[in-house]
Order: structure tokens, then sequence, then C-alpha cells
């Protein structure tokens, strides 16, 4: 996803997923906290993860799970 | 009775059980208190005295039959509004659930009903447990009881907010990034989020799955330990729960900290982030304070605070955008502005970035349990700074995301919050103290010989007239 990100394109993206009932204040907010989410994915440090780093959800099955 | 409104839980049993106090004097007093002066505070958004004298007399008839039941018994506490109570309506501060009756109890409200405690009633939130202090949601947003032109801190806001003001000597919070502490650390109280898994969620709104905790603020650290033994213990229907042996979180009480070696995490407020002044030295002071009681006080490194917070913020968007999804897209106009924003940071947060959390997660998270093998327990920053005030929506902004709570939500370790003085403007300073899993009676005990030794326990807000 581009930085420059448009309002125009967070229209765009809002009614792909279904977000069709927001006001152009909406779509305001929706760029900023785009801009947030994409500046936190710069932060994130993830160029030490190799392959064999699992994530922390980790399927898990019990004794009541044959039921 | 002098001062009803600030007894402690331990002091309130004593009494009660020695038929020295009854539960109904004691619930009135506080029910006139919240009569005369909640309308300044805000912090209930729910008030239920019927239901708090039905408990009372209850209680009292019981207490009279010698069947007294534990430390609760006959005690006011109350719940965030996110927190079910069978029969009232759970809003979350919200439009969204301004209907939203609960069918049953949620598992810590069974807890502390089975405790034999008095229902006052439901406390405000920030809406949905995120998101700030809000003026366009059906209902105000709690004050800070040190100063009301002034923010509570939150999410839990009512919960702090109540509980400093003594209209509860106990509340029910809940914590996702620092929900619980940050509204202690700001109304001066004690606030714990116990490790991941501890405490049921089942019958709380949720706001992130795997970040979620529930926890109590109390105005001691004795009485939190005491809330931590009745509302702790496995729940097989929440996936979450922990299946461990656990209470006895007063048994360390009174051990001192003689010979423990505290880790401080001084990178967080000093190079991280720059702490507030006042704040800081609050904390320093602190450190010496447990040093001259004889603990060996060292510094630790973890990952800076900007990657807590990534991975804390990638991963709470995007369970909760989850979960509020179809609302979004069906009516956003009933959020207040600043929670729709928060919410709607998750909706194109990519599936590799939020499995990358994860990732990152747990291998911040197995680094910062190592450290465990050098020290005993960790102090360091909760809030950056002191509440600011409430109409300042540039300095909320501001100061939003100066914390240090979120990295134990990422590790899922106990943490909490405990004061350790005013600023100059006299508004409430606090620190952390966090440990490995499990570890939260050895922290009750660190906070206890901390809160002993110093005299912040002992001031209260004035409510005025």
């Amino acid at each position: 996803m581009a930085n420059d990100i448009t309002l125009e394109d967070v229209r765009r993206m809002a009614a792909d997923v279904g977000l069709t009932r927001l006001t152009d204040q909406h779509l305001q907010e929706l760029l900023r906290a785009t801009k947030t989410a994409q500046a936190r994915r710069a932060s994130m440090p993830k160029s030490d993860l190799t392959p064999a780093n699992e994530s922390a959800h980790v399927f898990r099955l019990d004794k009541r799970s044959d039921r | 009775m002098s001062d009803l409104a600030y007894l402690t839980i331990a002091e309130a049993a004593e009494l009660l059980r020695a038929k020295k106090l009854s539960p109904v004097e004691y619930a009135k007093a506080l029910i006139d208190r919240v009569e005369k002066h909640d309308k300044k505070l805000n912090a209930f958004i729910r008030f239920t005295p019927d239901k708090a004298l039905d408990d009372a007399k209850r209680a009292e008839a019981e207490i009279v039959r010698g069947e007294w039941r534990g430390p609760l018994h006959g005690v006011p506490y109350a719940l965030k509004d996110i927190v079910d109570y069978a029969g009232l309506p759970t809003t979350a501060h919200s439009k969204i659930l301004k209907d939203n009756v609960a069918a049953s109890d949620a598992v810590v409200t069974q807890k502390l009903r089975a405790a034999g405690g008095v229902f006052m009633g439901k406390l405000s939130t920030h809406e949905f447990a995120t998101g700030g202090p809000c003026f366009d949601l059906p209902w105000p947003p709690a004050r800070n009881p040190w100063n009301r032109e002034h923010f509570t801190g939150g999410s839990s806001s009512g919960s702090g907010a109540a509980t400093a003001a003594g209209f509860v000597p106990a509340a029910i919070g809940t914590d996702t990034g620092g929900s619980i502490r940050n509204p202690a650390t700001m109304c001066g109280v004690v606030g714990m989020k116990g490790t991941y898994g501890l405490v049921s969620r089942r019958g709380v709104v949720p706001l992130a799955f795997s970040l979620d905790h529930v926890g109590p603020l109390t105005r001691t650290v004795r009485d939190n330990a005491l809330m931590l033994d009745l509302i702790a213990g496995h729940d097989a229907l929440d996936p979450g729960s922990v299946n461990i042996a656990c209470g006895a979180y007063t048994a360390e009480l009174g051990a001192g900290v003689k010979g423990l070696r505290i880790g401080v995490i001084r990178h967080f407020y000093t190079r991280d982030m720059e702490g507030d002044a006042e704040m800081v030295a609050g904390i320093e002071a602190g450190l010496k304070v447990l040093s001259g009681l004889g603990a060996k006080v060292q510094e630790v490194q973890t990952a800076p605070l900007g990657e807590y917070a990534a991975c804390n913020r990638t991963i709470l968007a995007s369970e909760a955008y989850a979960i509020h999804e179809k609302w979004l897209q069906e009516r956003p106009q009933d959020y207040a502005s600043l929670t729709r924003e928060r919410f709607l940071s998750g909706a194109f947060v990519r599936a590799a970035d939020y499995i990358n959390a994860t990732r990152v997660r747990l291998k911040m998270t197995n680094a910062f349990h190592a450290l465990f093998s050098d020290v005993d327990v960790i102090v360091t920053a909760s809030a950056m700074d002191p509440a600011c005030r409430i109409d300042d929506a540039e300095e909320l902004d501001r100061t939003y995301a100066r914390q240090a709570r979120a990295p134990f939500n990422v590790t899922g370790s106990p943490a909490l919050s405990v004061p350790i003085g005013f600023s100059r403007a006299g508004l409430p300073l606090g620190m952390q103290i966090v440990g490995k899993p499990f570890s939260e009676a050895l922290i009750y005990r660190v906070a206890h010989a901390y809160e002993q030794a110093t005299p912040w326990g002992e001031k209260h807000p004035s409510l005025g007239n």
C-alpha cells in the first residue's frame, strides 16, 4: 500500500470491504487510521523473523475435542 | 464510624465479620456519597442503589446467622460496563449496545456475587474499552476525582474514578493495552492486570481476544490481592483461560523486599520516550525507597517501546476490527468519532502483517521472560505523563500513546500500577511493577512493601460539598 494514499483511494477500498455507509468525515478518519496502521507496520521488528518463528496463536486440541 | 467511604476491604471485612459494622449501614453511606458527588464525576453509567440495599440486607442476615462468606461479604463493588450482570444492560458506553441486556452474569460477576459482595452498579468506560473520553456518546465521560477538569485515564475510567472517590473500595476493570493500569495511575489507586488467562473473560465484551485481561482496581495493595483471590481461576469455557493452581495472593504481604532483585527498564521512559520530569522523578524516588528497604536494583534492557507498541496495536486493531466490522458497515454513525477512527485502523491490515505481529509477539515474549533469570520483578513507568485536561483534545491525542503498559499485554505478564505520589498540580503519579507469568503474589509483596513505606495511600481527593 503506498504511503501517499488519498481520500479517493480509501473511499474505493472501503467500498470493496463493505464499508459503504461511511460519510466524508468517516472517510477522513479512515484515511488517518490507515496511515497510522501503515506506520505501525513499518515499526514492526520483523526483519529478524525466521521461517521457524511461529505465531503466538497456536491451534490446540484437548481431550474435549474428540466429542 | 469515622469515614466509611475510605474503609479498605480488609478493614471493612474485620468490622463486618465482628458485627461492629452493618452491611446496610455501610451500603447506605456509600449510596449517599454517590448520590451527592457522582453528578460531578460521572463514574457510574448505571447506579443501582436498590440492588445494593438488597445485597446488603442479604449479607447482613447471613453474617448475623454466622454464615460469613469471606472478605467481600457485605462490601460494595462495581463493574466496568463491559462486564455482564444478568438483567442489566451492558452498554460498553456505546449507542451500539445501549439496549443490550445481559442474559447471565459474567464469570467474574458470578464470583463476586458468590463472595457476598454488594453490587453498586455499572461504571463508565471509554466506548468499547478503547478510544478516549468522548463527548459525542449517550453518557458523559468520567472525570478525575483529584481534579474534575482532568482525564481519569482509561479505558476503565469509571473504575478508577469510583475507587479513588470513595464510592466503592473495589471495582472491576479490563486491560487490552493498559486500561486497568492507566486509570489506576491517573486516579492514584492500585490496578492489577494479572497474567493472561488468569481471570476469565467470559461475559465481558471483547476488544481484542488475545490481549484482553480482567482485573481489580482498589485503593490498597492488600485489597487488590484479596479481590484477585476471588476472581482468578480456570474457566473451561474461556479459550484463553489457564488451568493452573492460583490464589493466596496475600500470602507474601509483609515479607518485605530485602534481598529481592528488582530490574528497572529505564529506557522506556528516558530513551524510547522522554517521560514527564515529575513522573520520572517519582519513579526514581520509588526505586530509592525499594532500595532503602533492602532490594537490589539493577537496570535491565528489553525491546524498544515502539516495537512493543507496533505489535500490540497491530494485533489489537486487527482483532477489534474483526469484532466490529459488521457494525462499522451498518451503523458507523453510532460510534464516537474517536472510537470509530481507532477501529477503522484495522480495516486494511494485511493478514501477513497480523500474523507477523503474532510471530514477533512470541519472540518478544520469550526474550522478555528470559530477563527473570536475573531479576525477581521489574519496575518501569506506567504513564509518561500525569492526567491532562479532559477537554484538551490535542493533549489527549499527544499523550494517548505515551505509555509503557502495552508491552505487558503483548507478553501477557502480570503488571500492577501503584501510586507513587503527586505532581505539583496535585495529580497522581504511578509506577508499574511487572513479574514473570503467575508471579502475582510476588508483585503484591513488592508493591505492599513500597506502599507501607510511603504516605500516598493515606491521601484522598476532596470532592467538595
